[in-house]
């Protein structure tokens, strides 16, 4: 559906993207995580027309994004960018019609989207007066009108609530599962394992590692964390171990199969531990290994 | 085309939605140069040779400078669009710039057309100020707005913070109004304002306002080519503005 390939675009002396390269196909959600400044919000506005790549190419379906093509987009920038003295359902009114949309079908999808993100009782309220919770879905609900086939979703839920974050996402998934291809870029990394999203890590201005989280964790070890209340012990030999205050996290690619072996060596010691944990990697954990790959590059 | 046309109408709701949602401003833009007109009008009549010239001054001074003072109307619909950070989030649908921009100033034309003729009105039934030739007197007016938007428009892609347009607005509409002649009749104002008086949009307003009144075609045609003018470099400048408006954070 959305075929990014091989964009660059440097604002003076930043290269803000730099050979990024990245694909979201029909029906799939794309989340693109990176540091700021790693070229995440660039590419949505390059996706979007409102900067042009020094070079490079975006294609919709196969072919190359104009300003008609824009309609089949939907966009949640990352700040909120609402009509203080508009109501919630007049911005629906305007984006619905921006979409091409009019009559009943538009009053039937502003209905369909204020039910959806649970805005009925503010409906009729100036966005300055809303929450800020109501404002992101309010934000989330002008994407959302024309039923677009691609959705660029820019941290849509930064600083949302709790509920708001999940009425948002159960909305992305709906849409993903009707077809849409979305592109998802956040710094709450819980949220794409939520929506099941396959992972892109950009750096720099490139994409430097996708795939599912699955694929992207497999290579990554494991840790074990043990607990003492009376004193950590002497670390037993033949372990990557550090210590921290009361524990000992022992680091290794099968925490589950080595933690008998290990509870067997301490206990060997006499130093059995009052709790174990036993994480499996997450996305923050490839978060800080492509940190310290990148600094040892660097 | 036919998706063309539902944009811009779903375009001019919403910016006619937001214009009387804060009324405030254009019902003083409405009534300010009704009562000031009914104010000096005896001050022009007796500075003038004739009751009928002062009338004339008077109804042409008073449309030329609230509707400059009234180009912020034009000037804040554009800048809020920065401020709310909506301007790229329309730039960011398929509606083209041009559409975009013909919303905003169909709404602010009507403003400004609504003060033009609250005035014309006035000074028609309260002076018996006559108009022998209302489709000439209507085409300087539209002329007067078109050039107005424009301006308006240049000036809300320039200026950053509404501090800045309300200063730029307050200045340079008193300015241009006072040696145009819009305040203060040209002939009993020192020579050197009349010679620089041609630099201000306001004087080529009054002067085509007056020709329309006098129902003088050539004089509001030469006039009006002005302003024209002046229309197409302020519009043109805007559009470039607008265009090369791009982002720059990384």
């Amino acid at each position: 559906m959305l075929d990014v390939i091989d964009l660059h675009k440097r604002f003076g002396a930043v290269q803000a993207l730099n050979g990024l390269t990245l694909t979201v196909g029909a029906g799939e959600i794309v989340g693109l995580i990176g540091h700021n400044g790693a070229g995440k919000s660039t590419l949505v506005e390059v996706i979007l027309g409102l900067a042009r790549a020094d070079s490079g190419t975006v294609r919709l379906g196969g072919t190359k994004i104009n300003r008609a093509a824009r309609v089949q987009i939907g966009v949640s920038p990352q700040e909120l960018a609402l009509y203080r003295s508009a109501t919630v359902r007049e911005h629906l009114r305007l984006f619905g019609g921006l979409a091409g949309l009019r009559g009943p079908v538009l009053r039937c999808r502003i209905d369909g989207v204020i039910d959806e993100l649970a805005l009925d009782g503010v409906a009729d309220r100036q966005a300055g007066l809303l929450s800020g919770g109501q404002q992101r879905r309010a934000q989330a609900a002008c994407a959302l009108i024309g039923e677009p086939a691609l959705l660029l979703l820019d941290e849509p839920t930064a600083g949302a609530d709790p509920s708001t974050r999940q009425m948002l996402l159960t909305a992305v998934r709906r849409r993903a599962a009707a077809g849409a291809a979305i592109l998802y870029t956040t710094h709450y990394l819980p949220e794409l394992v939520e929506l099941g999203a396959t992972v892109a890590v950009a750096r720099a201005g490139r994409v430097v590692a996708h795939g599912t989280r699955r694929d992207l964790l497999a290579g990554l070890p494991g840790e074990i964390r043990l607990r003492f209340d009376d004193g950590v012990p002497d670390a037993p030999p033949g372990y990557a171990i550090s210590r921290h205050e009361n524990e000992l996290r022992v680091t290794a690619p099968d925490p589950g199969a080595l933690l008998p072996r290990l509870i067997a060596d301490l206990a060997a010691g006499d130093a059995l531990p009052s709790a174990v944990e036993v994480r499996k990697p997450d996305l923050d954990d490839l978060y800080r290994a492509l940190d310290a790959t990148a600094a040892v590059a660097a | 085309m036919r998706y063309a046309g539902i944009r811009t109408m779903a375009l001019v709701r919403h910016n006619a939605v937001l214009m009387l949602r804060e009324p405030g401003p254009l019902i003083s833009r409405l009534i300010m140069p009704v009562v000031l007109l009914s104010v000096l009008h005896p001050l022009y009549a007796a500075a003038l040779s004739g009751s009928s010239n002062g009338t004339a001054q008077a109804a042409t001074g008073m449309m030329v400078m609230f509707s400059m003072l009234a180009v912020s109307i034009v000037g804040i619909t554009i800048l809020s669009e920065r401020l709310w950070h909506t301007w790229n989030r329309l730039r960011a649908t398929p509606a083209h710039a041009a559409e975009i921009l013909l919303a905003k100033s169909v709404s602010a034309c009507g403003v400004l057309l609504a003060q033009q003729a609250a005035v014309i009105t006035f000074a028609v039934i309260v002076f018996g100020l006559r108009v022998p030739n209302p489709a000439l007197l209507g085409a300087a007016v539209l002329t007067w707005c078109l050039t107005l938007l424009c301006c308006g428009c240049l000036l809300g892609t320039l200026v950053r913070t509404s501090g800045a347009l309300s200063a730029v607005q307050d200045v340079a509409g008193m300015l241009f109004t006072a040696v145009g002649g819009a305040l203060v009749p040209l002939t009993v104002l020192p020579d050197w304002v009349r010679d620089i008086a041609p630099i201000s949009p306001g004087y080529w307003g009054v002067s085509m306002l007056q020709a329309a009144f006098r129902g003088s075609i050539g004089d509001a045609v030469r006039d009006g080519g002005v302003l024209l003018g002046i229309a197409l470099v302020t519009g043109v400048l805007a559009c470039r503005r607008i265009v090369a408006n791009q982002t720059t954070r990384g």
